[in-house]
């Protein structure tokens, strides 16, 4: 089996100039004890003017937490953080991108990098390297693209006079062979809204995704405000990071650290207003758009490579008969 | 749940002829019958069952058919909403099959939006041991069922092929005779999760160390669907599951496959009544008989038409037939069994082509069935018996009931998202005068709502 690194869309192809301000994120722990609450908090942050919510692992799976948010808001960008190396890459887009329906294109991706040595036991695998962990999470980012862009915007051609549903030729497979995996596709779910979801990667996990994962494959960097350590300063930091001249942009500035317990938005709303007063954060978003347009990337291309035409077996045949 | 109350009419003959014990144990001496019916409903979503032909087929990706679909569901006291699980896109001799409605979202990512605008109806997810880890799904189904408040089934399902086994980590690393030693032994590492334990497992093709670290949910842990028809699936359930989703809705066959679970279930150690039957069913109901069969006709024809009758046959073929004419005899060449572009991902066995090919031409040509008519009756015969006019699938279902041969149906409706509103509107409210459907829901659990 021959051993190619997947090649996809990456974010040179599809940036445009960032945008002029981040959208502010609260992250929310999906510790089980809260969960009657979610749906009462996320509507409440939606209205004191949050652009996104983040869903942290705290137990319950942040993509089916993220999944059941979705219903009960309207426009806040909804993105789970999850592991891009101790999973099944195709179970993983494929969840991803159903959110991505659900949610009517607010859905995104907060890439990390498992680092727990307690987490490969738990799917039969060893721990890899460091060096290892971040090459597998670049091809499970690289592979998950290729399964979002395996259905054409318009391969369901519904033809009621040509009783054709489908046309085969508008999908195309990911053939990933991957270092530790391979992945045939294509999706087994129509493209999504978005085409291809927004990945961004927190500040804390830049260091274990690698920096192919943070500068090159991502969509953008996400800047941490730790309401733990107080709310003072945060302005300054938001003003500061949009300087930075080098580096990916800061595409999401997250709130981090509110506790589910006690007072559960805390100094969040005047957060949000100080911020946008300020002009540091973009306005609250409006129904209808997507998250990559709130946070400023342009719309996704599909790419259809000849070569991975899921009709080829088909070609195959007409050029020997 | 309504109470069973005495039955208003006596049992027919048909169904007195399989009784051979008394009224309270009809079937099996240690198996009472409820005498009441629980429906889910399976949004199959792919498939030639889902009519997209029609101006009102809906879109089977969409959140809104979901929704909808769902909220009729609910207003009808169904107990279950079913999901099925994609792992691979159907493939006809090597290329995605055009024909039929195809693509899905992921099952569980789904059912935890719909958990948020649903209250009572349980959300069950079809999610198979052979391409899944166990204390990943393990800790998705917890979510589930704590998201939707002890709402989460899962429907066990098994896998071996390694077409499949081409979008997974494992590849096809599992032998069709393992499959149910590996179901099993993967329902333990998730149930050890669900309980909290430590979980220490040493399997033949991977060793699993987990910590169940979530709570329990308000119905303790997702309630077991179970598919398995074949002996060794009907062990499996017998042993583990809490629902058999079968595939038997003819009478006779149902009355078998009660006895057959009963005998199975108690030499595993378990109550007679500890497995409920849910049969798949496709109902097609209208005012009178005379219209119900035509509206039948008009259903089938919608699901194969020209194209996928010629379809059909080239998957047992395994060879192009496009010359042939759907109105014309079954073709009489041979089929190409070497050839491996089959549609695959619907479970066809094709070591046996020759002969099964050669009896379809012999069944056909005594019936004068041409393509398309032979297409039809081999699609509809996998549909069930549950179409009539409202009073008559009403009676028969009642009986049913009385006699213990079923606990109740999975239907899938043949049009989303509208396909269950004439069974919400006319025939539920009459299973409900017969005493054989529930008014309301019997809790908030899904375990509840099945009687378990």
């Amino acid at each position: 089996m021959s051993t190619t690194t997947p090649q996809t869309v990456t974010r040179a192809e599809t940036a445009a100039p960032g945008p002029t301000r981040p959208v502010l994120a609260v992250d929310l722990v999906t510790d089980p004890a809260f969960v009657g609450r979610f749906a009462a908090l996320a509507r409440r942050l939606e209205e004191a003017g949050a652009g996104a919510l983040t869903l942290s692992d705290g137990g319950l799976h942040p993509i089916h937490v993220a999944a059941h948010l979705a219903p009960v808001t309207r426009a806040v960008g909804l993105l789970p953080r999850t592991d891009a190396v101790y999973v099944e890459p195709f179970h993983l887009a494929t969840q991803l991108m159903s959110l991505d329906h659900i949610s009517h294109g607010r859905a995104g991706w907060l890439v990390h990098a498992q680092t727990d040595p307690s987490v490969p036991a738990t799917v039969g695998r060893s721990p890899l390297d460091r060096a290892a962990t971040a090459r597998e999470a670049a091809d499970v980012l690289e592979t998950s693209r290729l399964i979002w862009d395996s259905w054409a915007p318009d391969a369901v051609v519904r033809d009621t006079a040509g009783g054709k549903y489908l046309d085969a030729s508008r999908l195309q497979y990911a053939d990933v062979e991957a270092e530790t995996f391979s992945v045939r596709g294509p999706a087994i779910t129509p493209r999504s809204p978005q085409g291809l979801l927004p990945v961004l990667v927190a500040d804390a996990d830049r260091a274990a995704a690698g920096e192919r994962v943070a500068s090159e494959l991502a969509d953008g960097r996400v800047l941490d405000l730790d309401l733990r350590s107080g709310a003072d300063g945060a302005l300054e930091a938001v003003a500061a990071a949009r300087e930075e001249a080098d580096g990916p942009v800061v595409r999401l500035v997250r709130v981090v650290g509110l506790d589910l317990g006690a007072d559960p938005l805390g100094p969040v709303p005047e957060l949000i207003d100080a911020l946008r007063e300020q002009g540091l954060i973009a306005p609250a978003p409006v129904v209808g758009t997507s998250l990559r347009e709130q946070l400023g990337l342009p719309p996704a291309p599909h790419h259809l490579d000849p070569v991975r035409r899921a009709d080829r077996a088909r070609l195959t045949r007409e050029d020997h008969s | 749940m309504t109470s069973t109350g005495t039955s208003p009419t006596p049992l027919s003959a048909e169904a007195a002829a399989l009784a051979t014990g008394p009224a309270e144990h009809p079937l099996h001496p240690a198996h009472a019958p409820t005498g009441q019916l629980s429906f889910g409903v399976f949004f199959q979503g792919v498939n030639s069952s889902t009519i997209w032909r029609l101006p009102e087929s809906g879109d089977q990706v969409a959140w809104e058919s979901f929704e909808s679909l769902i909220r009729t569901a609910e207003r009808g006291k169904f107990a279950a909403f079913f999901l099925g699980e994609g792992l691979r896109l159907r493939e006809h001799r090597g290329v995605p099959f055009e024909l039929d409605v195809a693509g899905r979202p992921d099952a569980q990512t789904l059912l935890a939006a719909l958990a948020a605008v649903t209250e009572k109806i349980g959300l069950v997810a079809t999610q198979n041991t052979t391409y899944n880890d166990p204390v990943d799904l393990a800790r998705r189904l917890q979510t589930l069922d704590l998201l939707s408040g002890g709402r989460a089934g899962w429907n066990i399902v098994t896998t071996d092929n390694a077409w499949t086994g081409e979008n997974f980590r494992r590849g096809g690393y599992l032998d069709h005779a393992d499959r149910y030693i590996h179901a099993e032994a993967f329902v333990r590492v998730a149930e050890q999760f669900w309980a909290g334990e430590q979980i220490h497992h040493d399997g033949a093709h991977y060793s699993v160390r987990a910590q169940g670290d979530l709570p329990r949910s308000a119905q303790g842990r997702p309630v077991l669907f179970q598919a398995g028809a074949s002996p060794a699936g009907q062990d499996f359930a017998a042993r583990t599951a809490d629902v058999i989703f079968s595939p038997h809705g003819g009478l006779e066959a149902a009355v078998e496959f009660r006895r057959s679970v009963v005998e199975r279930t108690i030499a595993a150690g378990r109550d007679a009544n500890a497995v409920k039957i849910l049969p798949g069913a496709e109902i097609v109901l209208a005012p009178t008989e005379a219209e119900a069969e035509e509206k039948i006709r008009w259903v089938r024809d919608l699901q194969i038409g020209p194209e996928q009758a010629i379809a059909l046959l080239e998957q047992y073929w395994g060879r192009d037939l496009s010359e042939f004419d759907p109105d014309g005899p079954l073709p009489d060449v041979p089929p190409e069994v070497s050839e491996s572009g089959v549609t695959r991902g619907a479970g066809f066995q094709f070591a046996k082509a020759e002969e099964l090919t050669r009896s379809w031409r012999e069944e056909a040509a005594e019936k004068g069935q041409t393509i398309l008519e032979f297409a039809r009756v081999k699609a509809g015969a996998r549909r069930g018996s549950f179409s009539g006019s409202y009073e008559t699938v009403a009676d028969r279902l009642a009986e049913y009931a009385r006699l213990g041969a079923i606990d109740g149906l999975n239907i899938t409706p043949w049009l989303i998202p509208s396909g269950l509103d004439d069974i919400v509107d006319e025939l539920i409210p009459r299973l409900q005068e017969r005493g054989v459907y529930p008014d309301e829901y019997a809790g908030e659990t899904l375990r509840e709502n099945l009687g378990l």
